[in-house]
């Protein structure tokens, strides 16, 4: 019997991390109007800030000297980590808090050509941005280990066991996805959230009005790279290893697949879209079947066909719903539901009067 | 000091398979105003076809260039009458544009990548070799690719020039990418136009696509790694200007072999980094004059020059400046 629990938990994590993602650029694309295609650079600082604390902490920590990035480093991280399970939820925490610190801080840097360049020449500059960071670090080996990358990234919940240390990480996860849920429900339906929008959708108008637009840019694009680098390090402690070319801008696409199919602008359809793709993602990796027990034989790679969905997926969804599954609804705030409040009452004092005057 | 005869002569023939590159992505661009991320996977067509045509059929030159020109025109035109019309009648914004080209070039690559694996020609090298006509020092050969690739190029330029200059379907793409609507009540066949348009950036990716083929050996990525590049020679040249184009892709061919050169044997940087050259490139092009060349005077360069240290602090001090 295959082992589903593998499955499920897989299943369950990866959803989480990427309707981080997904929401973080909701918040970007959908409310601001900024299309930051370069989102798995901010993605990638975040997996490289895990990785890059622990495999320079632990090795600071036990007086190791050599390669950090062979197979045997990784191992005796591993075992460190078995050793000493408290240092490592404490290097876990403290790389969700660092990294939201350095992600943020690129966003802000990225907020510069946003100044001065419409959304499809953005767009290009960010795509140039993520890759060429992804070349970067896949050069300049002795910060991460170029293209072998960092191994042995242990799990925060070691000191669980196997299965156990899965599940919890698993549930941790959605519970952070959660959290950015309800963070960036609240913000879109904060003055922000209505200022993102009036800068998506007339920037001009929302500067005659005396809002800095430059800052809002620089302070959305700051939480949506933080929100991304948070991600990032969920990913390096779930997958245990950070390679350079895990973060192809492939990984971009799929993202924006998934606000495009759920709805730019409206979060829980961005939560659909994730599920959707990551469902996707899933039926189209060989681990898949592997788990499953039976293997795929085809005569090319099985990844292909991933890619090949989300482009389609893109395709489609822009040219026959371009909203999305859950297009963008109207903004609410309690000032909606109070003005309801008070105009309800209205026909029923019409009703009152019309009672009234009728004869007995 | 360096020997600079071999980064010339890349220089050369990287300068002038950009600039063919560039410049269907310009006229592209000008004509329907889509910044085409498919352009790379209409190289790599061009460059699978190349293969095709002389390693599995064993012909050619000429008749891998005649096979690799209707693949990447055909793969160009059916995009656009499939994705790019339809979208383009509904009135998308630019970015779902660019969007939808993104997922057309991932179809595209991937489909062939499929397609490639099958025929067991993923990762290939064309059959057909340059012959070197000089040697002029180690690692720097004058071959007959160095002949054929600026030849193609400059045939390509000249017809361009032709077409635009004294044909009637030409003008009709200058009038369209001016002013669509006027161009569309003065009785231009917009929709020929536009079809003729894709054939056209289609069929020169297809040449250029043929030209890597020979150059260096091919993989899916083939084109998506120089669409960086591709889309830095067309950034400089404002994304309009042909003439902006041409200078563009040169210059980005020249700083591509120049610039690693020097910076490898000077400072000892690896040669890998070479990417973060176009992207610096791209980057410095928006910040400072996100028009490039297009339209570019002397004075315009002596006025920059003076002004930039001066202009830029004050964009970044307003970036931080109190509300007021």
């Amino acid at each position: 019997m295959a082992d589903l629990l593998f499955l499920y938990t897989s299943i369950a994590t990866l959803f989480g991390i990427y309707a981080i993602l997904a929401l973080s650029f909701n918040l970007e694309y959908g409310y601001a109007g900024q299309p930051n295609l370069g989102k798995v650079f901010f993605f990638s600082i975040g997996a490289y800030v895990a990785g890059i604390l622990v495999a320079h902490g632990t090795a600071a920590l036990t007086g190791y000297t050599g390669d950090l990035f062979t197979a045997q480093a990784a191992n005796a991280r591993l075992l460190y980590a078995a050793a000493n399970p408290g240092t490592i939820l404490s290097f876990f925490i403290g790389a969700l808090a660092l990294a939201g610190l350095v992600g943020a801080g690129f966003g802000v840097l990225a907020s510069y050509p946003a100044l001065r360049l419409r959304g499809d020449f953005l767009a290009i500059v960010l795509i140039a941005v993520g890759e060429v960071g992804r070349v970067f670090v896949r050069v300049y080996t002795p910060l991460a280990g170029g293209n072998i990358g960092i191994g042995g990234v242990p799990s925060p919940f070691v000191f669980l066991g196997d299965r156990e240390a899965r599940v919890a990480f698993s549930v941790l996860v959605l519970l952070l996805a959660l959290g950015t849920f309800l963070f960036a429900s609240r913000l879109s339906n904060s003055p922000l959230g209505r200022l993102l929008k009036s800068v998506r959708d007339d920037e001009l108008a929302s500067n005659v009005f005396g809002k800095r637009t430059p800052w809002v840019k620089a302070q959305i694009l700051a939480v949506g790279s933080g929100i991304a680098a948070i991600a990032g390090v969920l990913w390096a402690f779930w997958f245990q290893t950070v390679a350079a070319d895990d973060f192809i801008p492939q990984l971009t696409f799929l993202v924006v697949a998934m606000v495009l199919l759920g709805g730019a602008g409206n979060h829980r359809g961005v939560l659909v879209g994730a599920i959707t793709m990551t469902v996707l993602d899933h039926v189209t990796r060989p681990s898949f079947y592997a788990i499953l027990g039976f293997e795929a034989n085809l005569a090319f790679d099985i990844n292909y066909l991933r890619y090949i969905l989300i482009g389609l997926m893109i395709i489609l969804i822009l040219m026959f719903r371009p909203g999305g599954l859950l297009p963008e609804k109207p903004v609410r705030t309690p000032a909606l539901d109070i003005a309801r409040a008070l105009r309800r009452p209205a026909p029923a004092a019409d009703t009152l009067q019309a009672e009234r005057t009728q004869p007995p | 000091m360096v020997d600079l005869a071999g980064p010339l002569l890349d220089s050369l023939l990287l300068g002038s398979l950009y600039t063919i590159m560039a410049l269907g992505l310009t006229i592209t661009y000008k004509v329907t105003k889509i910044p085409n991320f498919a352009h790379a996977e209409f190289v790599t067509v061009g460059s699978y076809a190349g293969i095709v045509a002389v390693n599995v059929w064993g012909r050619g030159l000429a008749e891998a260039l005649l096979l690799a020109v209707a693949a990447s025109a055909g793969t160009a035109l059916l995009a656009d009458e499939l994705v790019f019309k339809p979208l383009f009648r509904r009135a998308a914004t630019s970015l779902h544009l660019l969007v939808a080209s993104i997922g057309v070039g991932l179809v595209v690559r991937y489909v062939l990548s499929i397609l490639a694996s099958a025929a067991g020609i993923l990762s290939a090298k064309s059959d057909l070799l340059a012959t070197t006509l000089v040697s002029v020092g180690p690692g720097a050969n004058l071959t007959t690719l160095h002949l054929w690739i600026p030849a193609a190029t400059a045939s390509a330029v000249v017809a361009l020039h032709v077409l635009f200059t004294r044909t009637r379907i030409g003008k009709g793409m200058r009038a369209m990418a001016s002013n669509f609507d006027l161009a569309r009540v003065s009785g231009i066949p917009t929709a020929r136009v536009r079809r003729i348009t894709w054939i056209l950036a289609g069929g020169l990716a297809g040449v250029a696509g043929t030209f890597w083929s020979v150059y260096a050996p091919t993989d899916p990525e083939v084109g998506w790694r120089a669409l960086l590049w591709t889309f830095a020679a067309s950034i400089l040249g404002g994304f309009v200007s042909v003439s902006g184009t041409i200078a563009g892709g040169y210059i980005v061919g020249a700083s591509e072999s120049f610039g690693i050169t020097i910076l490898n044997s000077e400072f000892g940087i690896s040669a890998s980094y070479k990417p973060m050259i176009a992207l610096v490139i791209i980057v410095a092009v928006f910040l400072i004059r996100p028009t490039g060349f297009a339209g570019l005077t002397v004075r315009d360069v002596l006025d920059g020059l003076r002004k930039f240290p001066g202009r830029t602090v004050a964009r970044v001090k307003s970036l931080f400046a109190s509300r007021g």
